[in-house]
């Protein structure tokens, strides 16, 4: 157990005091519990119910609405609607399958083991996450083209090779691609801090009962880590499906078209055709439901995922003997094929006149990164992102721990309502939500508050990142054994001492990756700020959106990269914080 | 009652030319004098500031918003973004009672179907009274071009020669490619890329060009039988076409490829076509005011200079787009973008073809890719 714990434990033991029994005990729960309801009712029902009514609107703008199902039977009877519906389907399952395994792997590596450079590999995996993906495609391309790619020229020498190896205009070069963008760095950071909570007591039980360390990762580690791994999965599942703009530079070319383009084109019509769009986007409402009723059932039951009590506490690792080498080199390796190589072009893009050009007179120079840092806007953008990151790093953590709280503490009376609730905004494609929350804003009488400030963007960043903090703080409360809070109450201790000096450091190392996660999701967002932001609260993701945009691309790798070398900063100190905050540092 | 001769001198002469003078009015500008031109000016200083919207161009942002700022004082707010998005947000302030913007530059389709259609926009024309903008001997057509049916909301300030289609001339001779149906030689098969036509935007209205021109079965042939590689980013054909991967671009632009050619790659823009009539368009924007503006003089005051020389001349030099001035020295165009007189020219910003024409023809062509026959 960790040693401040058990501090507390030890002078508690002596000062025990029992509280006064009270008929109002629960008050604060259910309190908490209907303010979190109405909360979210109004900050993520309402946006939906404003989306779903509009779709039913069949009225030219400004007219009295008339209400029908035209827009979801024009958006559903499209011929190429089904198709790229199932393309989505596929590409998602293909991509979801490989990248959990992997990523279950690597942290289990990280955190369970004594390979070496743990720390090190967690922390490449939480900037690969960062590097914006549209300039990385870009370097993928400049990797892998069938005509001009520098892989492709390379295995021309080999004897064998006839004829381009990799297409990255293909199905399978989507995959790798998306593998590469996005595939297990995610699942990385939000799997790593649980496995390091567990316990090593069932792993020690296991190998004295003669399991090998592959059986122990199987039959033990595994089931007790299920829900964060299950909730991973659904979130990457769900993102998978809403995935975009790699497929709008790679699929296009080739034909192929996912349902999130179909989206994207009902939202590119002149006026807008949200009523398709919306119409279109209630498939993953669907799917969203039917994934957490398997979820939840999962969950239900005698299930016990509590890895971390008061009755003693072992964080020894598993020895991997021979293997650890060969494990940290098979993690290095991917890193460096998956990352650093697209990666070593981006940042040579930045500083090339014209990306991937390395032929023309004088290729390289340093005016994308002068510009960049001249541009009048930079500044303030650049001091609007870091307002906007802070904010919604620490607004998360604070509303979500809560809710989690809540969600696990087996006290509440609707929290399958409030679970579904803080799901939405993970299935709203980001410009429908957008649009949904731009609404809410300005149907509040706070609208002079939130409406172009960077405190509304905040504010809708978090409602954003609703669904992954809250079911990351939820998988790491439920590895917390009740006894815990128990001991603590008995022995006299308020909720909030308990949970300041009990659940806090215990959640710290969670409440630090997906404080970072915000943080760095916060500066690269660009959907859910596009249509809340004013020329003040212009934060440097809608200027990256604007370069790309021009086809500045060579400026925007460089303002990708400054992005990422933020978070790569923020990471530092982040970890630190964590690490003091549950007082193993 | 009796009209002999001198009462027609005396009245009726007087009140001919007070009516010709009257309708000789209606039609021109009305140009402020120097001290309303002034008391305008301080009016918008006194506002604080003026609210822009329109594409994220760096032109804008590193070209005309300082040369405004240093003008006159006034900062610009500049809101930038695609146009369905801005017209959606705005939209959207508007139904909760807030106005924000002021001025629009946006592209003819959203002028059109949203600012002019959705009556989001006021007259512009009493209020271009700048006598540099207000002098219809400062146009080449003698009057500023207004583009709407109601010829006072949307100024149509550039008409340029587009091009229409660009090849690398390492893989592409020009005199391989003098004619539409040049493009449908097997030769070219998946050698020619273009925007999505699947989707809004120039890939679309260029194959809706292609269908009202040379009709369905040419469409059919160049977008499904000649294996024409398609793309949303406009980035990804400028580079096929240096690299020659794609040595045929239908949707690359100017100021995208212009840098290449500077660069010494054999690009080469082609304008005319044999079997299809040059054409021209009023890219990059169309200018309107919008209504209720929180800024309005401010507003006045930008749309003015904005379509005087000073503004003018420096958008169309960072664009590389003719302007409809007459006081404007285009020698830093390319001669081709010049339209000629004598020359009958396809208007791609008609206001007709934008609202109905093209759109009609988007639909064909997209069954025509749709069914693939």
């Amino acid at each position: 157990m960790e040693p401040r714990i058990v501090q507390f434990f030890m002078k508690a033991s002596s000062e025990i005091v029992l509280p006064k029994p009270s008929r109002f005990r629960l008050r604060p729960i259910r309190l908490a519990e209907f303010s979190f309801l109405i909360f979210l009712a109004v900050a993520m029902g309402l946006p939906l119910l404003f989306l779903l009514t509009g779709s039913f609107n069949l009225a030219a703008p400004g007219k009295p609405a008339l209400y029908g199902f035209d827009n979801w039977s024009r958006a559903f009877t499209d011929a190429g609607t089904l198709n790229a519906l199932g393309m989505s389907f596929l590409l998602s399952v293909v991509r979801l399958i490989p990248a959990i395994i992997l990523s279950v792997i690597f942290a289990w590596l990280i955190a369970r083991t004594d390979m070496p450079g743990g720390k090190f590999i967690e922390s490449l995996c939480w900037i690969a996450y960062f590097v914006p993906d549209f300039p990385l495609v870009l370097a993928w391309i400049l990797l892998l083209d069938p005509n001009f790619g520098f892989l492709n020229a390379l295995a021309k020498n080999l004897p064998f090779v006839d004829g381009a190896l990799f297409n990255p205009y293909s199905f399978w070069g989507i995959v790798w691609v998306h593998t590469s963008t996005g595939g297990i760095w995610f699942k990385v950071m939000l799997l790593v801090p649980v496995f390091r909570r567990l316990g090593a007591t069932l792993e020690e039980a296991a190998r004295v009962a003669g399991a090998n360390a592959a059986t122990m990762l199987w039959r033990i580690t595994l089931p007790v880590l299920a829900p964060m791994i299950l909730a991973v999965s659904v979130l990457s599942f769900i993102r998978g499906l809403q995935s975009f703009n790699t497929e709008l530079l790679l699929g296009t070319p080739a034909g192929i078209y996912v349902y999130s383009t179909k989206i994207y084109d009902y939202l590119q019509h002149e006026p807008r055709a949200y009523g398709e769009a919306t119409a279109l986007g209630s498939v993953f409402l669907v799917v969203l439901g039917l994934l957490l009723f398997f979820y939840w059932k999962y969950l239900r039951g005698d299930k016990k995922f509590t890895v971390v009590s008061g009755q003693g506490y072992s964080t020894l690792k598993v020895k991997l003997g021979r293997w650890r080498y060969a494990a940290l080199g098979g993690c290095l390796l991917y890193i460096a094929v998956m990352m650093l190589l697209p990666l070593t072009f981006l940042v040579i893009g930045s500083f090339m006149r014209r990306y991937g050009f390395f032929h023309i007179a004088a290729p390289f120079t340093l005016n994308h990164w002068r510009a960049m840092l001249s541009d009048p806007i930079f500044l303030v953008a650049l001091k609007n992102s870091l307002i906007i990151a802070s904010i919604t790093a620490a607004g998360g953590i604070l509303l979500y721990s809560a809710l989690a709280y809540l969600l696990v503490s087996r006290r509440t009376i609707c929290a399958p309502l409030l679970e579904s609730l803080c799901w939405i905004p993970h299935v709203l494609p980001g410009i429908l939500l957008s649009l949904g929350v731009l609404w809410l804003f300005l149907a509040t009488p706070l609208r002079f508050i939130f409406y172009g400030s960077v405190w509304g963007i905040a504010c809708a960043l978090i409602l954003a990142d609703s669904p992954v903090t809250t079911q990351a703080f939820k998988a790491g409360l439920l590895q917390l054994g009740a006894d815990l809070e128990e001991s603590a109450r008995v022995s006299g201790a308020s909720w909030a001492y308990t949970y300041r000096r009990i659940l806090l450091p215990l959640l710290a190392p969670i409440a630090a990756a997906v404080g970072l996660m915000n943080f760095g999701g916060a500066l690269t967002n660009i959907s859910t700020p596009v249509l809340l932001y004013s020329h003040q609260s212009r934060p440097l993701a809608i200027l990256l959106m604007e370069y790309s945009f021009t086809g500045e691309l060579e400026r925007a790798a460089a303002l990708g990269l400054l992005m990422t070398l933020i978070v790569g900063a923020m990471m530092l100190v982040g970890r630190k914080l964590g690490l003091k905050l549950a007082g193993s540092d | 009652m009796r009209f002999n001769s001198t009462w027609k001198i005396n009245w009726l002469l007087p009140a001919l030319v007070f009516v010709m003078v009257g309708i000789t009015d209606v039609s021109a500008q009305t140009k402020a004098s120097d001290k309303e031109w002034a008391a305008i000016v301080d009016a918008a200083k006194k506002e604080g500031k003026v609210v822009v919207a329109g594409s994220p161009d760096p032109v804008m942002r590193n070209d005309v918003i300082p040369k405004f700022t240093a003008r006159y004082g006034i900062p610009v707010e500049f809101i930038a973004g695609r146009s369905s998005e801005i017209t959606g947000r705005v939209k959207t302030e508007r139904a909760a009672g807030i106005y924000s913007v002021d001025v629009f530059l946006a592209g003819p389709d959203t002028t059109a179907a949203v600012l002019y259609g959705e009556k989001l926009i006021d007259p512009l024309k009493p209020v271009l009274v700048m006598p540099e903008v207000a002098d219809g001997a400062k146009w080449k057509h003698g009057k500023i071009w207004f583009a709407d049916p109601e010829e006072r909301f949307v100024v149509r300030p550039f008409s340029s020669v587009a091009t229409m289609l660009f090849i690398n001339a390492d893989n592409v001779k020009p005199d391989e490619m003098r004619s539409a149906k040049d493009l449908l030689n097997p030769k070219w098969r998946g050698k020619i890329s273009a925007e999505d036509p699947n989707a809004i935007g120039s890939g679309s209205n260029a194959a809706a060009r292609f269908y009202h021109d040379l009709g369905e079965e040419f469409v059919r042939k160049l977008y499904v039988e000649q294996k024409t590689v398609r793309t949303r980013e406009r980035r990804q054909m400028t580079d096929w076409l240096a690299r020659g991967t794609q040595p045929i671009c239908l949707n690359c632009r100017e100021d995208d490829v212009r840098p290449l050619i500077k660069d010494g790659f054999k690009l080469v823009e082609i304008f005319e076509l044999v079997d299809m009539p040059p054409s021209i368009n009023g890219s990059p924007w169309l200018l309107s005011l919008a209504n209720k503006a929180p800024n309005p003089k401010a507003a006045q005051l930008f749309a003015n200079w904005i379509l005087a020389k000073e503004g003018l001349e420096a958008y169309a030099r960072g664009y590389g787009s003719a302007t409809l001035r007459a006081d404007i020295d285009e020698s830093f165009l390319n001669p081709a973008n010049l339209p000629k007189k004598n020359v009958k020219y396809f208007d791609d910003t008609d206001w007709k073809w934008v609202v109905s024409g093209r759109q009609e023809y988007r639909e064909k062509v997209w069954q025509v890719l749709k069914t693939g026959k």
